[in-house]
């Protein structure tokens, strides 16, 4: 065992903290404190994207020969954490984190060429057409279907909770080519080239929140090519599969926690508890506290042995595992922000929140963002199958570890 | 001993629980909200034709002499409509607050729906306790002088009056402020449950006072406040209840309802069990403070366990709901968000669990 990150890391992090204070424009830095989801404000955020792209930063997980930084594990979870602290907006996770280093993987070589230079510049953003109507946690059994015709597919039907899909203007999607055979057999993992298709139709659905993040998308006779496969026709549940991992699988998630933590105890030395004291100095609260961090750093170890290529991380059910502990701990800081923020959050504040407005904020940042992001973090455990789903694929594999 | 209404009170409940399921069903109660001012006049004056808003005041007051039971039996299906007019705002609180001063005028307006009264209270990022209360009072040759700021006023934007707490000589004293009054500024905002409230700061505002030196008084009118308060939310877990046993049982994944899968169905019986836990102890509540045996206690463990029940259920709902649980579309989350506002309010269960930990 070695937990030494190395002493050549202290310059690392300089150099990373001083590129991140200096880089974002005022906006992208607005857009980081209003962060009310996973998914940052989308303009602010692709333009960070772009700026981050220029220095050769945007996709650190990547291969160093498809535009990634060649950085070890360790710098990695650095950039990660010194990003988290000046609360800059994360960069969005479907055309980066998923869609990307799948066609790394499985791709053609002509869809590299064609695909890879727009998702790593932050020219293009990719929509995931996953989840329909019907079909939520039982993902195979959807049947919004493609039928071959000449070079083409034609595609008929509907996807939901199709996150930014009315920013979007690519999308890759699981679609319905052979019913005969079991539901995982007869899928199709596609990417369409562009969102404006005849037969297109794109509708916000608006969140419990108050804001549009999810779609509704709809499909008639959508003509798309075939050349826009990946893998072979059938075999998209094993292309999904594959990309469920990078999906499931986070990277460097603790830092944005600890982050969320270091807020509240800042909001609790101001915060009456009610009883005598700041929220900050009382027993009970620093219980509460203790508690989670606790948790979060049990987390943070787990993501650094992950990370550090340790035998823990290959277990089968290693993103599950993952995807539960990180969503349950973001859905718990949330409730300790509205803890602490109190009737602070109570107040409807939507216009406040848009990046740009000209809106004063009636109390704090924190007090600003602490609801919708509660409310917002309850989709946490929701997506990219449910944790009742997880837990059922968690529970297979007790007893069957190494 | 007997928890259950009597014939009146059924008859009262069912006819408020008549009145809103006709007037007052999901989208007639969105499009209210949606509204520019927030909350219907007209549902407001019906609800003074049918009594609801003399109901909880003293005869000799000209109210109906309503007492808590009754509180429960109107505002539980409150609650279950997600009512967005100032019932708590303008009767349990700034109405109460005129009454226990014992000014007839004020009162007489609020009963026949002809003034909102708003109660100021919270300051900061709540005021669980009253001797949280930091506005100070001062007198002088005029009358009082009020500077500092009140948050989260509900109806403080389009009160005629406000009932303002603060203290005096150590003490909480009540005063009535004139909306209108020099120094006076008032930020009005929809809350994120549908209602509307306000901001209002005082710039050294003139002000009578109505009560000092209330003693208990302001505790039995928070303490009344508190029960409409959880029967409302009480009234919207009950109503997430049963939506997402209808959903559970109509929603089909893997070829089957969701309610069949063994978690499902257990999520749906530990929000049963929420459920009543938490109508029990209001129902409970509400006889010891009509038997006037409430203590400080009991109303901690009212809105503590309201508090955090509502929270599993309004979390399990969701849960359960899955991405249409995340819509502004459906109830769920609407109903979810009543009940987090009416947890902050008046001190949350985080709070009060403690508060009932430290009183022996």
């Amino acid at each position: 065992m070695d937990i030494d990150f190395g002493s050549k890391l202290e310059d690392f992090r300089a150099e990373v903290g001083a590129f991140l204070d200096e880089a974002p424009t005022p906006a992208i830095r607005e857009a980081g404190r209003k962060l009310t989801s996973v998914f940052a404000p989308f303009e602010q955020c692709m333009e960070w994207h772009q700026i981050l792209h220029k220095k050769g930063w945007a996709a650190p997980s990547w291969p160093k020969e498809y535009g990634g930084t060649g950085w070890s594990v360790e710098q990695r979870y650095i950039f990660a954490e010194e990003y988290r602290k000046r609360d800059l907006p994360p960069l969005l996770p479907q055309s980066l984190g998923m869609v990307g280093p799948l066609l790394i993987d499985l791709g053609t070589e002509e869809q590299k060429e064609k695909y890879l230079p727009g998702i790593l510049g932050g020219l293009d953003f990719w929509a995931q057409g996953y989840s329909e109507p019907n079909s939520g946690s039982d993902l195979a059994s959807l049947s919004c279907r493609a039928d071959a015709d000449g070079d083409d597919y034609i595609i008929n039907g509907s996807k939901i909770w199709t996150t930014y899909a009315h920013h979007a203007n690519r999308m890759f999607m699981l679609v319905r080519t052979d019913n005969s055979g079991k539901k995982q057999q007869g899928i199709t993992f596609l990417l369409l080239d562009r969102v404006d298709y005849e037969g297109m139709e794109i509708r916000p659905i608006v969140g419990l929140d108050g804001s549009p993040e999810q779609c509704e998308v709809f499909f008639d006779n959508v003509r798309v090519p075939q050349s826009g496969r990946v893998g072979e026709e059938n075999d998209g549940w094993t292309v999904a599969k594959h990309l469920l991992k990078h999906e499931r699988g986070g990277s460097a998630a603790s830092p944005t926690l600890k982050r969320g933590l270091e807020r509240v105890r800042e909001a609790a030395k101001s915060t009456p508890s009610g009883f005598g004291s700041m929220m900050v100095d009382d027993p009970v609260f620093q219980r509460d506290m203790g508690e989670l961090e606790a948790d979060i750093a049990s987390y943070e170890h787990f993501e650094k042995l992950a990370v550090s290529g340790h035998p823990m991380a290959n277990d089968p059910s290693f993103p599950s595992m993952n995807k539960t502990m990180n969503s349950e701990l973001v859905q718990r800081v949330s409730v300790m922000i509205t803890r602490v923020t109190g009737t602070e959050a109570i107040p409807f504040q939507n216009e406040a929140l848009r990046v740009g407005a000209n809106v004063e904020p009636l109390g704090t940042d924190l007090d600003l963002v602490a609801m919708p992001y509660y409310l917002n973090s309850r989709a946490t455990t929701i997506y990219a199958g449910s944790n009742e789903v997880q837990r059922d694929l968690i529970a297979r594999t007790v007893g069957r570890e190494g | 001993m007997d928890f259950t209404f009597t014939d009146e009170q059924q008859m009262l409940r069912d006819s408020v629980s008549g009145f809103l399921t006709k007037n007052y069903d999901f989208d007639q109660r969105n499009e209210i909200v949606r509204s520019d001012t927030g909350w219907s006049r007209d549902i407001w004056r019906q609800f003074a034709e049918l009594g609801l808003l003399g109901l909880p005041f003293p005869e000799n007051q000209g109210g109906f002499g309503g007492g808590a039971t009754e509180t429960v039996a109107i505002a539980e299906p409150f609650g279950a409509h997600l009512l967005a007019e100032p019932y708590i705002a303008c009767i349990s609180l700034g109405g109460a607050a005129v009454a226990a001063a014992g000014n007839s005028d004020w009162l007489e307006k609020v009963m026949n729906g002809d003034a909102i009264a708003a109660f100021a209270y919270e300051e900061g990022r709540g005021t669980a306790d009253p001797i949280q209360v930091t506005m100070q009072a001062t007198p002088t040759d005029e009358g009082f002088i009020l500077t500092g700021e009140k948050r989260m006023v509900l109806a403080g934007g389009e009160a005629d009056i406000l009932v303002v707490a603060a203290e005096l000589d150590d003490e909480l004293g009540l005063f009535l402020v004139d909306p209108s009054a020099d120094g006076l500024s008032v930020t009005s905002y929809p809350t994120m449950d549908g209602r509307r409230a306000a901001n209002i700061r005082f710039e050294a505002v003139l002000a009578n006072s109505i009560m000092e030196k209330p003693g208990e008084a302001i505790r039995t009118l928070l303490d009344n406040a508190i029960l409409a308060i959880c029967a409302e939310s009480v009234g919207a877990m009950g109503a997430l209840m049963k939506q997402t046993a209808e959903y559970a049982g109509t929603r089909k994944q893997f070829g089957v309802s969701i309610g069949s899968f063994q978690v499902v169905a257990h999520r749906m019986a530990d929000m049963k069990i929420a459920y009543n836990k938490a109508r029990a102890t209001l129902l409970y509540s509400a006889a010891l403070i009509e038997a006037g045996e409430a203590t400080q206690k009991d109303i901690a463990i009212l809105k503590g366990q309201t508090g955090k029940l509502g929270r599993e259920i309004g979390e399990a709902a969701i849960q359960t709901h899955g991405g249409v649980g995340m819509t502004d579309e459906l109830s769920v989350s609407h109903y979810h968000k009543r009940i987090l506002a009416n947890d902050a309010l008046l001190g949350s269960s985080e709070y009060h669990l403690r508060k009932v930990g430290t009183l022996s």
